[in-house]
C-alpha cells in the first residue's frame, strides 16, 4: 500500500502551493497518472481521503485523468499503445522500444477558493487581519 | 461573498521530495566513487542467499557494507554480519519500500568514506520499490525460476527499471517445470537493455559470471571518481 505515502505527497505538495497563494481551502487536486507506474486509482483514492483529513484539502476531490502508455521503436519509429501486456521490443524490427508516456505522476493543477488571507478588503482598500466570519 | 474557485497550475512530480533527497544521496556516493546496488525481489526469491554468496565473492577485493529493508526483525542483518561485514538493518514497520530518506539516514552509522561497494536489500515486493529512486547507480532485479515464468509480464515496471536481473534457483527448473530461457525471453521483453544473468546462489552454478560483471562494476566506479577529480 504505498499509495499512503503518495496521498500524502499529493496533500502536501498542494497544501505548500494553495499557501503560496494564501488560499483558505483545496476544492479540487488534478493528477495526472500514467498507467505504467505502480499506482492503483482506486487504491489511490482510498488512501487521499485519509491523507487529507486536518489540511487545506480536507474536503478536495482528487481528478485523476489517465495517461496511456505509448512506446516508440527507436529505430523504425513506430509508435504503438500496448493495451494487453507490455512488450518493449519492436514488433516490426526487433529493437527495443522506449516509453513515450504513461509513467506520469504529477500534480497538474489545483482549484483553490481564491478568498486571498492578506489581500486589502475589496470594498475599502483596507488591509484588515480580521477576517469575516461565512 | 462566496469564494470563487480559482485554478492554479502545479506542474510537480509527486515523488519530487524523495527524488531530491535521492539526488543528494547520488552526488555523494558519486564523489566518494562508491558503487551503490539497490537488490529487488519478491519474498522469497532468495535474495538474502544470493547476497551471502556475492558477498563471499567479493569481501577479499573489496570494502562492503549492507543496507537491510525488511518490515521487521534484523535477522537478514546478523546473516550478513556473520559474514564479518558491516550491516545496518532498517525495519519499516508497516512501510512497503525503502525510501532515499531512510538511506540517507542509515548513511549515518556507515563510514562511506572507506566503501567501495554499497549494496541495499530492499524490502520483498515487486511493486512499490519500484517507484522510489534511493540514488542508486545500479537496479538489480532477483528472480527465481520457482516463481514460474510470468513474474516480468506481471511486474513489468519492477523489471522495465532494472539494470540487471539475476535469475535465481535454475538448479530448481526442473523441478518447478520451468523453462529458464522462456524467463529469460520474458524478462528480454519488458526490459530489452538490462544484462541478465541465469543462476543458483546456493549451487553456485554461474555465480561467477555475475561476480566478475560485479567486480567490474565496482573497479571502473572507483576509476571514474578519481580520474574526475
Amino acid at each position: 500500500m504505498h499509495e499512503i505515502s503518495i496521498a500524502e505527497s499529493i496533500v502536501q505538495i498542494a497544501e505548500a502551493k494553495a499557501r503560496e497563494q494564501y488560499a483558505r481551502s483545496i476544492q479540487v487536486i488534478g493528477l495526472r497518472l500514467g498507467t505504467f507506474t505502480t499506482i492503483v486509482p482506486d487504491a489511490l483514492q482510498f488512501a487521499f481521503e485519509i491523507a487529507r483529513q486536518g489540511t487545506l484539502a480536507r474536503d478536495a476531490r482528487l481528478d485523476i485523468e489517465i495517461v496511456p502508455m505509448v512506446v516508440r521503436c527507436v529505430v523504425c519509429e513506430a509508435s504503438t499503445q500496448p493495451v494487453r501486456g507490455v512488450c518493449l521490443i519492436c514488433e516490426h524490427c526487433g529493437f527495443p522500444l522506449e516509453i513515450v508516456s504513461g509513467e506520469e505522476l504529477q500534480i497538474d493543477y489545483i482549484e483553490v477558493d481564491s478568498e486571498k488571507e492578506e489581500s486589502p478588503c475589496s470594498q475599502c482598500q483596507n488591509e484588515s487581519q480580521s477576517r469575516p466570519m461565512y | 461573498m462566496q469564494p470563487v474557485p480559482e485554478r492554479i497550475s502545479v506542474q510537480t512530480n509527486v515523488l519530487n521530495a524523495n527524488q531530491q533527497t535521492a539526488l543528494a544521496n547520488r552526488e555523494l556516493f558519486a564523489d566518494r566513487g562508491l558503487l551503490v546496488m539497490n537488490l529487488m525481489s519478491a519474498p522469497g526469491a532468495g535474495k538474502t542467499t544470493l547476497l551471502e554468496a556475492t558477498i563471499k565473492a567479493l569481501q577479499g577485493h573489496f570494502r562492503l557494507a549492507v543496507i537491510e529493508g525488511d518490515l521487521q526483525t534484523d535477522l537478514d542483518a546478523q546473516r550478513i554480519q556473520a559474514l564479518g561485514v558491516r550491516a545496518h538493518q532498517i525495519t519499516t514497520g508497516t512501510v512497503c519500500h525503502l525510501d532515499a530518506r531512510m538511506v540517507a539516514r542509515a548513511l549515518d552509522s556507515f563510514p562511506v568514506d572507506d566503501l567501495d561497494l554499497l549494496i541495499i536489500e530492499n524490502v520483498g515486493n515487486l511493486i512499490c520499490p519500484a517507484s522510489f529512486d534511493l540514488g542508486e547507480s545500479l537496479r538489480v532485479v532477483v528472480c527465481s525460476v520457482a516463481e514460474g515464468p510470468e513474474k516480468p509480464k506481471k511486474y513489468p515496471v519492477m523489471f522495465n527499471k532494472a539494470n540487471v536481473v539475476l535469475i535465481n534457483k535454475i538448479d530448481l527448473a526442473d523441478a518447478s517445470g520451468v523453462d529458464v530461457k522462456e524467463l529469460a525471453a520474458n524478462v528480454r521483453e519488458v526490459s530489452p537493455k538490462a544484462a541478465i544473468f541465469e543462476l543458483s546462489s546456493r549451487t553456485g552454478q554461474g555465480m561467477a559470471a555475475w561476480t566478475q560483471w560485479l567486480q567490474q562494476a565496482v573497479e571502473m566506479r572507483a576509476l571514474a571518481a578519481t580520474v574526475s577529480v
